[in-house]
């Protein structure tokens, strides 16, 4: 009889715990296969594989006003590198993402949270002043901003957005010199990482489309990781 | 504006040639535009296409403005994402064949403006050829839109910009 219950005891004991086991399976997929959204498939070239958290960096606005990681957080930046004796790509460029910024305005909570960034990659001949003007010109939602090599190296590095100076050429006079750079516009989550790109050529249409669908998977994802975390 | 009466008055009257070059070659130039940037900066580009309607290759060997210091032509080149700016020396048109100055490619390099540029400003240029050919044109300051918008653009602005078509 004794014994008998054990066997009983021993057989509750192991349903009990294939239940127990099937139960925590259950609950652990369920909001795990809720929380694991994947991006639509229409923006996942325009997401990076993982968000990259950026190293704090300090460059230089007009009026000697510092931008740094923290000014980028609670915004979505946008963000390009360029220099304004580039009149090829960087007009173009700029005028596209402020026409993106101009549709975007059609949304205005997606509309409030942006900001634009140009980081002149060419200290020596971009002042802070200058950028202010440069910028203005295509948005009023745009900062301008460089900084020392060392500053712009490390931002840039983090990027991939590398940029060459080159020597002036010869037949040319003053102070004529090319700058190679990367004309991806880089986008920065409100929590301060590198988030997406759009990479060249951009178009007004496809930056505010895929902007607002970034948003939306992003607002999205937090919201199921806030409930079930 | 007088080079855009020019190019509407000759297409209209069925002639296709705007200028002659030293052999009778004949070379049409479209088009002419800067693309507007900030009043600040030094530095511009200008766009157009050259059309060669001879039977000779021809060879742009410079360009000049009196609105700039220097005009090169350049050639923005992507190397992954990257963009580079070439300088070349000459710029040569096949035969039957035209060559396309667009935004993110060819360019005319207009460097130091004498003076701050707006949207509606024209800048005059000479496009020298080796055969000794000159071409007058004016190039219109104008954004740099995409072709949708700029065609909404200039419904917007009652026909002002309509030469162009
Ligand atoms: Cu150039």
């Amino acid at each position: 009889m004794n014994n008998q219950s054990g066997v009983l005891a021993k057989r509750s004991l192991a349903l009990l715990l294939v239940v127990a086991v099937a139960v925590t399976a259950v609950i652990g997929w369920w909001p795990g296969k809720n929380t694991v959204v994947q991006p639509p498939e229409e923006i996942e070239d325009y997401l990076f594989w993982q968000a990259k958290d950026l190293t704090d960096f300090k460059l230089i606005g007009a009026n000697s006003k510092t931008l740094s990681l923290n000014d980028l957080k609670g915004k979505w930046s946008f963000i390009f590198f360029g220099y304004t004796h580039c009149p090829d790509v960087c007009p173009l460029t700029m005028g596209v993402l402020g026409q993106a910024f101009r549709l975007l305005e059609k949304d205005p909570a997606a509309s409030q949270e942006i900001q634009g960034i140009f980081i002149s990659v060419d200290p020596k001949r971009d002042t802070p002043e200058l950028l202010k003007e440069y910028v203005a010109y295509f948005n009023s939602k745009f900062t301008g901003v460089t900084g020392d090599t060392a500053q712009l190296d490390a931002l840039a590095r983090q990027m991939s957005a590398l940029y060459t100076i080159h020597p002036r050429e010869p037949e040319k006079t003053g102070d004529n010199y090319l700058v190679s750079h990367n004309s991806t516009v880089f986008l920065v989550d409100p929590q301060g990482r590198l988030y997406g790109r759009f990479p060249p050529p951009q178009a007004p249409q496809e930056i505010a489309e895929i902007f607002i669908k970034i948003r939306m998977f992003y607002n999205e994802r937090s919201k199921k990781r806030w409930f079930f975390f | 504006m007088v080079f855009f009466l020019k190019t509407f008055i000759s297409l209209a009257l069925g002639f296709v040639a705007l200028s002659a070059s030293a052999d009778g070659v004949n070379i049409q130039i479209q088009g002419p535009w800067v693309l507007a940037a900030p009043p600040n900066v030094k530095v511009l580009a200008a766009y157009l296409e050259i059309k060669n309607n001879g039977d000779k290759p021809q060879i742009l060997t410079n360009v000049s403005s009196p609105a700039f210091e220097q005009v090169g032509i350049h050639r923005s080149v992507m190397h992954g994402n990257t963009a580079h700016m070439e300088h070349l020396k000459e710029l040569t048109i096949p035969p039957r064949a035209s060559v396309v100055l667009k935004p993110g490619g060819l360019h005319f390099m207009l460097t130091d403006a004498k003076k701050p540029l707006h949207i509606g400003d024209q800048v005059p240029m000479t496009l020298n050829f080796k055969d000794g050919g000159k071409i007058a044109v004016t190039a219109i300051v104008r954004s740099g839109q995409i072709e949708g918008m700029e065609d909404h653009q200039h419904m917007d602005h009652s026909g002002h910009e309509n030469h162009k078509h």
